[in-house]
């Protein structure tokens, strides 16, 4: 990200020409970085530097500046789950750019995102970092302007900074009690049934879903009377290509898993760079778990009452919770193929 | 006079039980307040009646039943391990939760409600915790030091005393962090350091709790009539970094996010630092609860949630020293005294173990107004107190 250094230090200028310096200079590169772009394009025929996407990363700074005297003096909202929604929009534009010009995301269905009232996304997961997770906020965001609450392994907790970071931007440890704390207030709620198992696959499983846990999501969702959003997410497998899984290591170093792509470590912290591959995310037609559709598979299901649920008197079979999971789960790997057959060429297009 | 509440405050030497009391002196439907501990009280008490006591003595038992006792407080828990040494600690909360539920015991007990004040420091605070605690829940992982444990033990012989005692209003309050003027505890003298020693790259989300609201609750339930246990915390919930800011203070991130329990030792055993090893844990993790059950079942809101308590903390500690509250009281003792010596209010036979008369001769303490009766804590032996007519100290056996 180009952010403008400061000259440093000539010769101790006055205060207000430092400050004037300090304020115009990102303008001033932009201007010149825009001259530069009109320039190479007279010159080439083609786009080198996308206007647009410099615009974003430049709002970045300006919006970081102002929320940094206001995380001085302490005068800001988070909610009572850590989430911080100005810093987390002021960072947004970076996501943004990376969906569009390196990735390419594709959308289809965004339609199906409620405006309003509390929602369960239900995505697969791969690509050994959750790059997924940033990239369906981003396409929630810009699609109906809610932040998606994603729930993110306890793995992530203990790990000194990220686990500030993720919780800053929306993110949560995936308690049942917690989800439904942020359905029941209206929320939108991203969940990956797969978990780690399904960012630590092999490349030979790609895109082969893992089993969906076990149908936790499903009774979340009953209980808060939410209707689930199935994700398919393809491209996110090819970021990280996993060779190999070194266990050992792995344990010793207390992660879930080790990997080792074509570029980790082989190329040191380059290799953390994920490969420019396509993307392309559906939203499936919200699932409504509320109501019960086919009463004739319940057999054997214990009843249990969904007891401090707001709709009281619902009951929660295990039977239709495992059948919905089930369901769910098809229609994503059903959307998945579907997509991979629509995208051509896995790097380009 | 003879509806009125009998009242029995433990651990009154410190904030809890001290604060209680006065907030219970000013309280019309409260009959008779009899504090009980090992020390003086804390702060200058008016019309409350002190017996020094240690509560793991037997005593307490007959305390009970000879004044007519129908409520219970146990202020006493320490909560705070800084405050004592670890084997008091240990003895006064396991040891002294005891004898003092025992003491409530039996067919003959008069006690009709008893308010533990506990912790939420039973929750304990581990990186994948819940991001807010419910009542039911409890610690997936094993207690990381011998306070936890004792919390864990306390509780579970408060849960079994209510199970026992049908009759008896068994209210438990787990208090989360109390921030105030009077009340000394870890994050209030964490934040009085000049910068405040954070764990690198972690923000927890933590609750405070105004130390006048936590008195309230703790008065709130010994009034009432209310089973269960009950989270206490002010509303919402504030970033450590936040709250730094907010108090206008320096954060600086240098405790390691390993090993940050053993430096934190390490500086305490220099003498640098003054806080629990476990308190890093805290810091690192935070600890939110929630607080619905408090505000639905028991009806109780505190005046200041959690961001409110910290500004007021900030505008308190700006003027510290300045204001001596020791004075006005003084004078007032004096009038107390003066209108006692009148016979103002004349005790009868009944309440005679804890009369306060029989304290106005007895040496007393400069700033203490609070009428003394002495019993050596072990064992039980020269139990010297007078005018007591049904003295539970009379068919007392020599104590083991």
């Amino acid at each position: 990200m180009p952010r403008p250094s400061l000259p440093s230090r000539p010769s101790r200028p006055s205060l207000s020409t430092l400050a004037a310096l300090r304020r115009d200079l990102p303008a001033t590169a932009m201007e010149a970085t825009g001259m530069l772009a009109l320039k190479l394009r007279a010159l080439t025929g083609r786009d080198l530097i996308d206007l647009e996407s410099l615009q974003e990363v430049m709002s970045v700074y300006y919006r970081l500046a102002a929320l940094r005297e206001q995380h001085r003096t302490g005068e800001f909202d988070i909610d009572d789950f850590g989430f911080d929604a100005a810093f987390t929009e002021a960072l947004l534009p970076i996501f943004r750019v990376v969906a569009r010009r390196y990735w390419r995301v594709e959308l289809s269905g965004v339609e199906h995102l409620p405006r309003s009232g509390g929602g369960l996304l239900v995505s697969n997961h791969a690509g050994v970092l959750p790059w997924d997770g940033a990239m369906i906020k981003v396409a929630v965001f810009d699609a109906v302007e809610r932040h998606a609450r994603a729930l993110i392994a306890n793995w992530f907790g203990d790990l000194p900074v990220t686990s500030w970071f993720l919780r800053r931007t929306g993110q949560t440890l995936g308690h049942q009690d917690d989800t439904l704390r942020l359905l029941r207030a209206g929320e939108l709620v991203l969940v990956f049934p797969e978990g780690i198992r399904g960012t630590g696959k092999p490349w030979s499983e790609r895109y082969r879903l893992r089993r969906f846990g076990r149908g936790g999501f499903v009774e979340v969702a009953m209980r808060a009377g939410v209707p689930i959003i199935p994700v398919s997410v393809v491209g996110s497998e090819e970021t990280y290509p996993m060779l190999a899984d070194i266990r050992g290591l792995a344990q010793l170093l207390g992660m879930p898993y080790f990997p080792i792509t074509p570029t980790w470590p082989l190329l040191g912290p380059l290799g953390l760079l994920p490969l420019p591959s396509k993307w392309l995310i559906t939203f499936h037609a919200p699932v409504n778990v509320t109501e019960p559709v086919e009463l004739t598979t319940q057999v054997g299901g214990q009843r249990h009452p969904a007891h401090d649920g707001d709709g009281a008197d619902q009951l929660i079979e295990p039977g239709r919770v495992m059948e919905l999971a089930d369901t769910i789960r098809t229609t994503i790997q059903a959307g998945i193929v579907e997509d991979l057959m629509r995208r051509a060429r896995v790097f380009r297009g | 006079m003879s509806q009125g509440r009998r009242i029995l405050v433990t651990g009154v030497s410190r904030f809890w039980g001290a604060e209680l009391a006065r907030r219970l002196e000013a309280d019309p439907d409260v009959e008779q307040i009899v504090a009980i501990d090992s020390e003086g009280p804390g702060r200058p008490l008016a019309r409350t009646d002190y017996v020094r006591a240690d509560i793991r003595h037997s005593l307490v038992g007959k305390l009970v039943r000879g004044l007519g006792i129908d409520t219970v407080v146990h202020a006493g828990l320490i909560v705070d391990p800084q405050q004592a040494g670890a084997r008091t600690v240990h003895e006064t909360n396991v040891i002294g939760t005891m004898n003092l539920l025992a003491a409530c015991s039996g067919p003959d007990s008069p006690v009709r409600r008893v308010v533990v004040k506990s912790s939420t420091a039973v929750y304990g605070s581990e990186p994948d915790d819940p991001s807010f605690w419910t009542e039911e829940m409890s610690r997936r992982s094993p207690a990381r030091n011998g306070f936890t444990r004792d919390l864990d033990e306390v509780e579970s012989y408060v849960r079994e005393f209510d199970d026992r005692h049908p009759g008896i209003a068994v209210t438990t309050l787990r208090f989360g962090n109390v921030l105030g003027e009077v009340h000394d505890s870890p994050f209030a003298r964490l934040f009085d350091l000049p910068a405040i020693p954070t764990v690198f790259g972690f923000d927890p989300r933590v609750q405070f709790l105004d130390e006048v609201d936590a008195v309230a609750a703790l008065h709130h339930a010994a009034r009432g009539q209310y089973q269960g246990t009950y989270n206490v915390a002010g509303p919402g919930v504030v970033v450590l970094s936040q709250a730094i800011a907010l108090l206008g203070k320096i954060n600086a991130p240098v405790i390691p996010f390993v090993g940050g329990a053993v430096a934190m030792r390490m500086l305490d055993r220099l003498g640098l630092v003054d806080f629990p090893a476990e308190f890093v844990r805290l810091l690192q993790y935070g600890r939110v609860v929630d607080t619905s059950r408090l505000h639905k079942e028991l009806g109780f809101v505190p005046t200041r949630s959690t961001i409110e308590t910290v500004l007021e903390y900030g505008r308190r500690r700006r003027v510290r020293g300045l204001v001596d509250d020791a004075t006005p009281y003084r004078y007032e003792h004096e009038l107390e005294d003066f209108l006692r010596s009148r016979g103002r209010r004349q005790p009868d036979h009944d309440r005679a173990a804890a009369d306060p008369s029989a304290a106005r001769s007895a040496p007393r303490r400069r700033r203490r107004a609070t009428p003394r009766v002495t019993v050596p804590a072990a064992p039980a032996s020269g139990v010297r107190r007078r005018g007591a007519a049904r003295g539970p100290e009379r068919d007392r056996g020599p104590h083991p």
